[in-house]
């Protein structure tokens, strides 16, 4: 493998993406090195998702100049992204489940003798990939006999077949154990040696200090700086990520909070989340924070009656909640706004208005015929009160911007006028502007009297609105933390189980 | 041309208030008023394409009383099943394929218990239909079967029930044991005429296809089968009891097709087990052109009512035509492979905007 001339694998020169409505990546320059792991993190929406789907040829209309080994590409599709050696391993596998390892790892590609397969040639070159990852796999079975993490390791062999110079990997380790990460952290020294520049997408900081050599921090679609991982202190990358302080940003009303409302004891889901067990009072905003796969989720989907608690109990206004399904929960008050807008959340063939009352489809019916006239006026309201654009109750919700159709999809709740309305993520992925005004919203819904538990992953979100914070870490609840303790910085380094307590 | 359209528009009209209605309903959107209407413009289309074929002789009768009567009485029958279906189809479950053998069940029941009474016979077969429809929605709304694969199973199974109970026997009204005053009412099933004139299927249509407007447009049922059609998943996590929805539009289905089977047994005056055949498709056909679409959430019983026309009126066309009835197997085959690629592409038009 010849060593490019100017040490640099892959120069993004003054990139820049645009979304209607949004620059997601705002002029980026981005250079990373054969033979090194470029670490880039920012939190969720920073953009370094965006650039790296620049760089795996999603878009065809993007900004700035992509060079590789030196020569200037146009990587205006998958194909071009691949046949200039860019290599993806995303979260998700892309693997087919029923068929076998060597026909996922070489398809496309497949050795043929005349009209046929070579049965041992493919055979052969499988092994040799699984080997690499350091797996000794049959590799006639299909990929649903095998675990995730070693189907997380054939994603990976699969995409070093193409023999990639530049490989992407975004947060590779989410879904294995200690002693994988180790293999991966092998894996990955090795494809250092030989030569492969390796870009490393990853919220854990820890493993950034474990094994990259510099990394590059973006925020709100610009790259903020690219330093030496080992001349900067993990206290100055959170600063970089979070930027200045946005407590100021949010101008905080005061709120009555009132007498505990719901009281969870003891709340588990086994695999899932353990001893949940808090309070949460009228009129109070009560943050949930962790990183994926700390068991959020889940936690919310037992509180909502949509999955069933192992053990534990759960009281609202110091009743335990009766039923056992989603409608029961909601009719007493509980509601809940999923993270998973597009198939969860919306009816997106649906309009606006029908979304809107989907909730209480009942409490508009009387012996079962249905008024949505008698819906007409909160559907207006809300419309109104979270300026949904086009405010037009009969557009359908598919034709709306993703920013419009969250609010939608609050409206949909506020509509059930709850008690208790449990938010996971609702900012996710929209605009500023939608932001600030679910964000106005969900305050005035606490003004009011209702408790609120959100879920967030943005840290800022978390820090502005909330009178508490619960950390949640590996299925725990581990800390509590009051507003005056909360920063982004204190959040950060406790979802990571760092900081005062672990 | 304008001269033979005032023959045409007097059968077509009748319905046309009722694509008016729909508006005042409040069933949705402008756009699904508009599709209603469509519908109709096509059958008063095909109105016209028999009256020019009858003009140009190559038709004899088309226009003829006793025609129009066949049409309407064909129309009858087709459309009592389609209103079910579309309950199936409208909660995103495509269509319920065992419609044939539920159709021919229910008939031999009805037969076997004229030896009791009329309405012995007549509750039996519904009993029967309806724990068809149950069963049905049971398994596809709880565990989720494919609506498709489980219904053509439940029809294939109920078939050889049939063989097997009756030793592949018809059977026939007048049978030994059976009541003549029984046998009488059943007769009537088909052939009672009110004014000598509307058929007793007809009026059951037209009592089925406003209520059934009216469970689908205006009540909670109806609305959330809307939203459990159009996005199960959102459904669920609004609170709706999406399996009871689902189990209830297979109720319905089944309750139509005991109907039709009835009627149909009355008119051939036998208990056979091909009573049924084609109407799963014919039905599926008649909802679809009528704008209902294969996914679910969208679409009218109205407009149903216009695809059953439609179907009616293109089978009336075809027989007189003298082309065989394989021939117009494949003529209502391409209409539907036509209709549902339409449908597809305009949603498929619809997904890419939301993206």
């Amino acid at each position: 493998m010849g060593e490019p001339v100017s040490g640099y694998a892959l120069e993004m020169r003054h990139v820049g993406k645009r979304f209607p409505g949004t620059i997601a990546v705002d002029d980026v320059s981005f250079e990373v090195r054969a033979g090194e792991v470029h670490a880039l993190v920012g939190e969720n929406g920073a953009g370094k998702s965006t650039l790296m789907k620049i760089l795996a040829g999603s878009f065809d209309d993007y900004t700035g100049e992509i060079a590789i080994g030196g020569r200037v590409v146009l990587l205006h599709s998958p194909t071009l992204a691949k046949h200039h050696g860019v290599g993806m391993i995303y979260q998700e596998l892309s693997l087919a489940r029923p068929i076998s390892i060597t026909e996922n790892l070489l398809a496309g590609r497949l050795p043929r003798r005349g009209p046929l397969l070579d049965r041992p040639r493919a055979r052969a070159q499988a092994k040799e990939l699984l080997a690499f990852v350091g797996l000794d796999l049959d590799p006639n079975l299909p990929i649903e006999d095998i675990s995730q993490h070693e189907a997380q390791l054939v994603e990976i062999a699969k995409v070093l077949g193409n023999r990639p110079s530049i490989l992407v990997m975004d947060e590779p380790t989410s879904a294995l154990s200690r002693e994988e990460v180790e293999r991966l952290f092998a894996i990955i020294g090795d494809l250092k040696r030989r030569g492969i520049a390796i870009v490393y997408i990853s919220h854990h900081l820890p493993e950034i200090f474990r094994i990259a050599d510099r990394v590059t921090v973006m925020r709100d679609g610009k790259k903020i700086d690219t330093r030496l991982v080992a001349e900067v202190s993990r206290e100055e990358i959170v600063q970089m990520m979070v930027g200045r302080s946005v407590k100021e940003f949010y101008r905080r009303d005061e709120r009555a909070i009132g007498e505990v409302r719901l009281r969870v004891r003891g709340l588990s889901r086994f695999g899932f989340f353990h001893g949940a067990t808090f309070e949460a009072r009228r009129g109070e905003i009560l943050g949930i924070c962790g990183l994926s796969g700390a068991g959020r989720t889940e936690l919310a989907r037992v509180l909502t009656g949509l999955d069933r608690a192992d053990e534990g109990s759960i009281e609202l206004d110091g009743k335990p909640v009766r039923g056992s399904t989603m409608a029961d929960f909601l009719e007493q008050g509980i509601s809940y706004l999923t993270e998973d807008r597009k198939t969860e959340g919306l009816a997106i063939r649906l309009p606006v208005e029908d979304n809107v009352l989907s909730a209480i489809v009942d409490r508009l019916s009387s012996a079962g015929v249905y008024s949505r006239a008698r819906g007409k006026p909160a559907v207006e309201r809300l419309i109104g009160e979270l300026s949904i654009y086009p405010p037009d109750p009969s557009r359908t919700v598919g034709n709306l911007s993703g920013g419009n159709q969250q609010k939608v999809l609050l409206a949909k709740w506020l509509a059930s006028e709850p008690r208790v309305l449990i938010l996971d993520e609702p900012t996710r992925g929209v605009d500023i502007g939608a932001k600030i005004t679910i964000h106005t919203s969900i305050e005035k819904l606490a003004r009011e009297g209702c408790t609120v538990l959100l879920i967030s992953s943005d840290l800022p979100e978390l820090v502005g609105l909330c009178d508490r914070v619960m950390i949640m870490r590996k299925g725990h609840l581990i800390r509590e933390m009051q507003y005056s303790e909360c920063t982004e910085e204190s959040l950060l380094l406790a979802a990571n189980g760092e900081g005062a307590a672990s | 041309m304008s001269g033979t359209s005032p023959a045409g528009a007097p059968a077509a009209h009748p319905q046309r208030p009722g694509g008016a209605d729909s508006r005042a309903l409040r069933t949705g959107s402008f756009s699904s008023i508009v599709n209603t209407a469509g519908v109709y413009a096509i059958a008063v289309l095909f109105l016209l394409l028999g009256s020019v074929l009858q003009l140009t002789g190559a038709i004899g009768n088309f226009l003829s009383p006793q025609n129009l009567l066949n049409i309407v009485d064909a129309v009858a029958l087709v459309g009592i099943v389609a209103v079910g279906m579309a309950f199936v189809t409208y909660s995103g479950n495509y269509a319920d394929l065992s419609v044939p053998t539920t159709m021919g069940f229910t008939g031999y029941i009805c037969i076997e218990l004229l030896r009791y009474n009329f309405a012995v016979a007549l509750a039996g077969a519904l009993a029967v239909g309806l724990l068809i429809g149950v069963f049905n929605g049971f398994v596809v709304g709880r565990f989720k079967a494919n609506p498709i694969i489980w219904t053509l199973a439940v029809n294939y199974v109920t078939m050889g029930v049939i063989r097997l109970v009756w030793v592949n026997k018809q059977i026939y009204p007048d049978m030994v044991g059976s009541q003549q005053h029984a046998v009488a009412l059943f007769d009537a099933i088909y052939r009672l005429r009110f004014f000598n004139l509307i058929g007793l299927p007809l009026v059951i249509l037209i009592v089925l296809v406003v209520v059934g407007q009216f469970v689908l447009a205006r009540t909670s049922f109806g609305v959330k089968l809307k939203l459990t059609g159009s996005s199960p998943r959102a459904a669920k996590l609004s609170g709706i009891a999406v399996e009871r929805a689902v189990m209830w539009s297979f109720v319905l289905v089944a309750f139509t097709a005991t109907i039709a089977g009835l009627a149909v047994t009355s008119l051939s005056r036998v208990g056979a087990w091909y009573n049924g055949a084609g109407y799963d498709f014919k039905a599926v056909t008649a909802v679809v052109i009528g704008g209902m679409t294969l996914a679910g959430g969208r679409g009218t019983i109205f407009g149903v009512l216009g695809g059953s026309l439609i179907i009616g009126i293109l089978n009336n066309i075809m027989t007189l035509l003298g082309i065989g009835t394989f021939s117009q197997d494949m003529v209502r085959g391409a209409i539907f492979i036509v209709v549902v690629g339409i449908n597809a592409l305009s949603l498929r038009r619809m997904g890419r905007d939301d993206a």
